[in-house]
């Protein structure tokens, strides 16, 4: 096919750059007209499969990788869930209830990887910091629906979310938990909500790196970590002053410990169970807003720094 | 038929108009000193730099014009403007008729953007894959990918590129993939920034036709920029040159050499021996100066040379360094 090519005369290869051309003009006016929808739902079938072809380049690494990544999320657990099982519970919470916990955390983390992690659309600040939003602008989709998709990684991000899915069953078998669909629906509104808060948490940290593109690149990162750190940990028996801090100021018991509560049919301080929703929200309004400062910004003053790696794997 | 066809779909003649163009940045800047570091702490020193100083140019449709100018004069933030990449401090920046600001989705899909020094192409993929990225986030159809993507594939010669991974091609062949994609949604307009960046002489040969190629026969407008006067010269019939955020020359290439007072060198071989002579043209025209040539005693040769662009325009650049 190549060599057919290869020997073709110049003028036919002329006549091809016309056509093709000629056709995209031509042909505008009669192609199907694709709805956003439709649009992205291409567009995530495009990335299930470029994660597949990523993971799968070098069956070997994969499967170290995938195995890596099990024992990683196991261990990130384990540790605490021993804890529980040595004092029968932490803070008024069963040795099953923090399990519970811990998977929901897990399914959290898998969540937030799975949708949000493939090239840094969660870590923001990395693409802001390094200069590469250009490489978003000269694309013709809304920012957000680029990045709303662009980090779907199904396969190589979906460890943390199989693990937790396997723990979360050995917990409600263990709590012997009658699951009514209402109860599932609220489980997987909560989990939305969930990613939503760190997801607004990195954008909102992240519009400081529009202002301190060096310094700031790697904020969204941190405060992602750090969300992760604190977020698996069981608030019940702490003082009441960092529960209330933590459920507000620095809002990593909305992570995991207060949706499981919630769940449980006893949020804490009787709030109610849909706290979380009206957090994320507010949050949400606060980020966009200095994100959209942030953005006026960067088109106004530019960003004289460009990084060349790191904006597509 | 094609011409009465577009004309029908599109109704745009100017490809780029910008009014009036004002772009300054803040640069920080500190003495290298324990003094300078305390004073910085406190009140840092900002610096305002004048990249485009009220510039203004139009870019008629199918166009190929070269945007030069010494480093630092201004060339990438107008791309960048043009692409919707950053807004102007004051003034309009209109492309197809379009405010790349506030009408980039829409324009994008009709604009081609390349820059040398980066890649749209996906690192850890064969370069295919990122062709297919492309056809999906553009929503190219079927007919349309399969044309050009067999078009730039013959014309730019990558058939044996597109299974390889990204990180392994030499910055050549990047570039070769970067155009080939940047071409698969027929752009109508084509911002490139340097892009002969690293190209060795068959590769800067092959994309060089290949743009006169398609300016001439789809009459995509193009906008290069280069620090290769000789390309620049051999590409495009304009050349807008900008020093110092300001347009310091709009014409042809001939016209440059009219500026500088570039004579046209006559190398003349004689029984003799070779000699060399600076000839205004102006002053002395061709036919007067063949005259005198022929009746030279022993000629047997006589070649004649335009001023090389490059010398050309070193002479503007140092005229221009301060005087702008």
């Amino acid at each position: 096919m190549v060599a057919n090519r290869r020997t073709a005369g110049r003028n036919s290869a002329v006549s091809a750059t016309c056509e093709s051309f000629q056709g995209k003009k031509n042909g505008g006016t009669k192609r199907p007209r694709f709805t956003m929808f439709l649009h992205i739902l291409s567009l995530y079938k495009l990335y299930l499969k470029m994660d597949l072809a990523w993971l799968f380049r070098d069956a070997k690494t994969a499967i170290l990788m995938i195995i890596a990544d099990v024992l990683s999320n196991l261990s990130a657990v384990t540790g605490i869930f021993l804890l529980a099982w040595r004092f029968d519970g932490i803070g008024g919470m069963s040795r099953h209830e923090v399990l519970f916990m811990l998977a929901y955390s897990t399914i959290l983390t898998g969540i937030f990887q799975t949708f949000f992690c493939g090239g840094n659309t969660a870590h923001i600040s990395r693409v802001i910091g390094r200069g590469q939003l250009e490489h978003a602008f000269i694309q013709p989709l809304p920012l957000p629906v680029q990045w709303l998709t662009s980090g779907f990684i199904p396969l190589s991000g979906s460890s943390n979310l199989i693990s937790g899915i396997v723990i979360m069953a050995v917990a409600v078998n263990q709590l012997d938990l009658v699951l009514p669909w209402w109860w599932v629906f609220s489980l997987v509104l909560n989990l939305i909500i969930t990613t939503s808060l760190i997801l607004a948490q990195s954008y909102l940290s992240a519009s400081l790196a529009f202002y301190a593109p060096v310094q700031a690149e790697e904020i969204s990162s941190i405060v992602i970590d750090e969300f992760g750190y604190i977020g698996t940990f069981p608030l019940s028996g702490m003082p009441k002053a960092l529960q209330i801090t933590l459920i507000t100021i620095i809002p990593t018991g909305l992570l995991a410990w207060f949706p499981t509560l919630a769940l449980f049919g006893k949020p804490p301080f009787g709030f109610s169970a849909w706290y979380p929703l009206l957090f994320a929200i507010i949050l949400w309004v606060i980020a966009l807003f200095f994100f959209k400062k942030g953005l006026n910004h960067y088109v106004k003053k530019g960003i004289n720094r460009y990084h060349p790696m790191g904006h597509r794997r | 038929m094609l011409k009465k066809a577009l004309t029908g779909i599109t109704q745009w003649d100017t490809a780029v108009e910008i009014s009036g163009v004002t772009k300054t940045f803040t640069q920080w800047q500190r003495e290298n000193t324990g003094q300078g570091v305390l004073k910085n702490l406190f009140k840092p020193q900002k610096k305002i730099i004048t990249a485009l100083d009220d510039v203004s140019f139009t870019v008629k449709r199918g166009e190929f014009v070269a945007y030069a100018g010494p480093n630092g004069a201004g060339k990438s933030t107008t791309m960048k403007l043009l692409a919707g990449m950053l807004q102007p401090t004051s003034g309009s920046v209109r492309v197809k008729e379009m405010s790349p600001d506030k009408e980039r989705i829409k324009l994008m899909k009709r604009l081609g953007v390349l820059f040398g020094n980066r890649t749209e192409l996906w690192w850890d993929h064969p370069v295919s894959q990122s062709f297919e990225w492309k056809k999906v986030v553009w929503a190219i159809p079927d007919d349309v990918y399969r044309k050009n993507l067999e078009m730039v594939t013959e014309l730019l010669d990558i058939g044996d590129l597109l299974k390889t991974f990204v990180r392994e091609l030499s910055l050549g062949q990047r570039m070769k993939a970067d155009l080939a994609m940047l071409l698969l949604h027929s752009p109508e307009i084509i911002l490139l920034d340097e892009p002969t960046l690293g190209l060795d002489v068959v590769a800067k040969r092959q994309m060089i036709d290949f743009l006169k190629k398609i300016n001439r026969e789809s009459g995509v407008t193009i906008i290069v920029t280069s620090h290769d006067m000789d390309d620049l010269e051999e590409m495009a019939e304009r050349i807008i040159m900008i020093a110092n955020g300001k347009i310091a020359y709009d014409g042809g290439f001939d016209g440059l050499r009219n500026i500088t007072r570039n004579n046209t060198k006559v190398v003349v071989t004689t029984d003799s021996g070779i000699s060399e002579y600076e000839v205004n043209l102006e002053t002395n025209p061709i036919n007067s100066l063949l005259r005198q040539l022929s009746e030279m005693e022993g000629l047997k040769d006589i070649e004649i040379r335009k001023a090389p662009i490059e010398q050309v325009i070193a002479e503007l650049y140092g005229t221009w360094r301060g005087n702008i």
